[in-house]
């Protein structure tokens, strides 16, 4: 495992050594909570590294409506934001299920989507919130909806030297994120759901975690749910529902059998915790 | 990027001569011979080798040296330099809360950088909800939690 390594300080400049590389040669290191791991396995074994911790991007705004998150912020600075339990429980939660704190010292929202795991506990909260990403690449900057990105495990729509540089995140929906996982510290969920809603309709968005092969929206439960405070027969269908279309497996977490009748029970939950909340807040 | 790189330690400047892909954790351990920073699981689940970098707990086996170059790096080793970490070491010792030792420094370093956040005290729930990424082979929970409990007191 001997790779060199680089650490540009402009964007321009991290696009132009990303570009230029033999492609598979070359990786990108965010904070490196997964590909270090990668890297000891010999999954991926680059000759260069192109680490991003001296880019612009640790950065953390309100622009009009949304949260504009910095690529390479890491989690812990994201979870310290005063305003963010209140505005984004939902993605206040799940920044706090990621790992540990001395983890989230270095793990970056920038890696967490990029990386694309079934199992992310960010990516259901982010595709519920129609979350979006900036990318900066050789021929400019463009913005895509997160599912645009996202193709699979540590697959994206990246094209060759383009780098996510910003999360654009809708704040002020009420919002929940729920997992179960066999520790409650420092391990991988099993299953983790995400609902928020908006103000019209279509009210509700549900995504889910812990699937394959990548985390999803449950359309069909959403349509179902179609009320600002469903009732108790809807969100019994709701989840049935969630059962039934979650594109879950078996892996060594947890079965498919179990993850389904987890996946209903936890959607029971995450809409009564944002129905039951006033505007704006939830657990 | 190869080539020495700068680091304090402990609060002494460092020079260190390590390859691109060196872990902190072996650049301590290893090249300065800071042998308190522990290897458990080097995957990042085990919190046996946290230090503080730039005074934040930081797992040095998914750390490369060279990202950390010009950074202030304390390890267990440097802990007791101020009031806190000497209170978290003393805290330890009077509970008991050492069966094998091998999580500990990890936990003194962690514990150290939570009490030292800007801000009021967290309370003893969320310290210790904050000290999960931190594993005890011997499940010696019950005095880790008596010393955090025991020191919270003392400094809040």
């Amino acid at each position: 495992m001997a790779f060199s390594l680089a650490s540009p300080r402009t964007p321009a400049a991290a696009i132009r050594l990303l570009a230029d590389a033999p492609r598979g040669d070359v990786e990108v290191l965010a904070g490196g909570t997964d590909l270090l791991l990668d890297l000891d396995a010999g999954r991926v074994a680059p000759s260069r590294l192109i680490a991003l911790g001296r880019l612009p991007w640790r950065t953390l705004r309100r622009s009009g409506g949304d949260l504009v998150i910095g690529a390479t912020l890491p989690l812990a600075d994201l979870e310290r934001d005063p305003r963010l339990p209140r505005d984004l429980p939902g993605l206040f939660r799940a920044v706090r299920a990621v790992g540990s704190v001395a983890l989230r010292h270095r793990a970056t929202i920038g890696g967490n989507i990029a990386r694309a795991s079934p199992a992310s506990d960010l990516l259901p909260v982010l595709l519920a919130l129609d979350a979006r990403v900036r990318l900066l690449g050789p021929s400019g900057a463009r913005e895509l909806p997160l599912p645009a990105l996202l193709r699979g495990p540590r697959e994206t729509s990246l094209t060759p030297g383009e780098l996510i540089s910003h999360v654009v995140v809708p704040v002020r929906r009420p919002s929940a994120y729920l997992w179960q996982r066999v520790r409650p510290s420092n391990d991988i969920s099993q299953v983790g759901i995400a609902v928020a809603r908006r103000e019209r309709a279509p009210y509700w968005a549900v995504a889910l975690g812990g699937v394959w092969p990548v985390p999803v929206r449950l359309p069909s439960v959403e349509t179902i749910l179609d009320a600002p405070v469903p009732g108790d027969a809807q969100v019994e269908r709701a989840a049935q529902e969630a059962a039934l279309r979650a594109p879950f497996v078996t892996d060594k977490r947890a079965t498919e059998t179990y993850r389904r009748r987890l996946v209903a029970i936890l959607l029971r939950r995450a809409v009564h915790a944002v129905a039951g909340a006033p505007q704006g807040r939830s657990r | 990027m190869s080539g020495p790189i700068a680091l304090t330690v402990n609060g002494r400047r460092r020079r260190v001569d390590a390859p691109d892909a060196e872990r902190l954790l072996d650049t301590l351990r290893w090249r300065l011979g800071l042998k308190g920073t522990k290897e458990g699981c080097r995957s990042g689940a085990c919190g046996a080798c946290t230090v503080l970098v730039g005074g934040r707990s930081t797992l040095s086996c998914l750390t490369l040296t060279h990202e950390v170059a010009g950074a202030s790096v304390t390890t267990v080793e440097g802990i007791g330099r101020e009031a806190v970490g000497r209170r978290v070491q003393a805290a330890f010792a009077r509970e008991g809360a050492v069966q094998c030792g091998y999580c500990t420094p990890g936990f003194v370093v962690a514990l150290t950088a939570l009490l030292r956040e800007p801000g009021p005290v967290a309370s003893a729930e969320r310290l210790l909800e904050d000290l999960g990424g931190n594993l005890c082979r011997c499940t010696g929970y019950a005095a880790i939690r008596r010393a955090v409990e025991a020191v919270r007191r003392e400094v809040d």
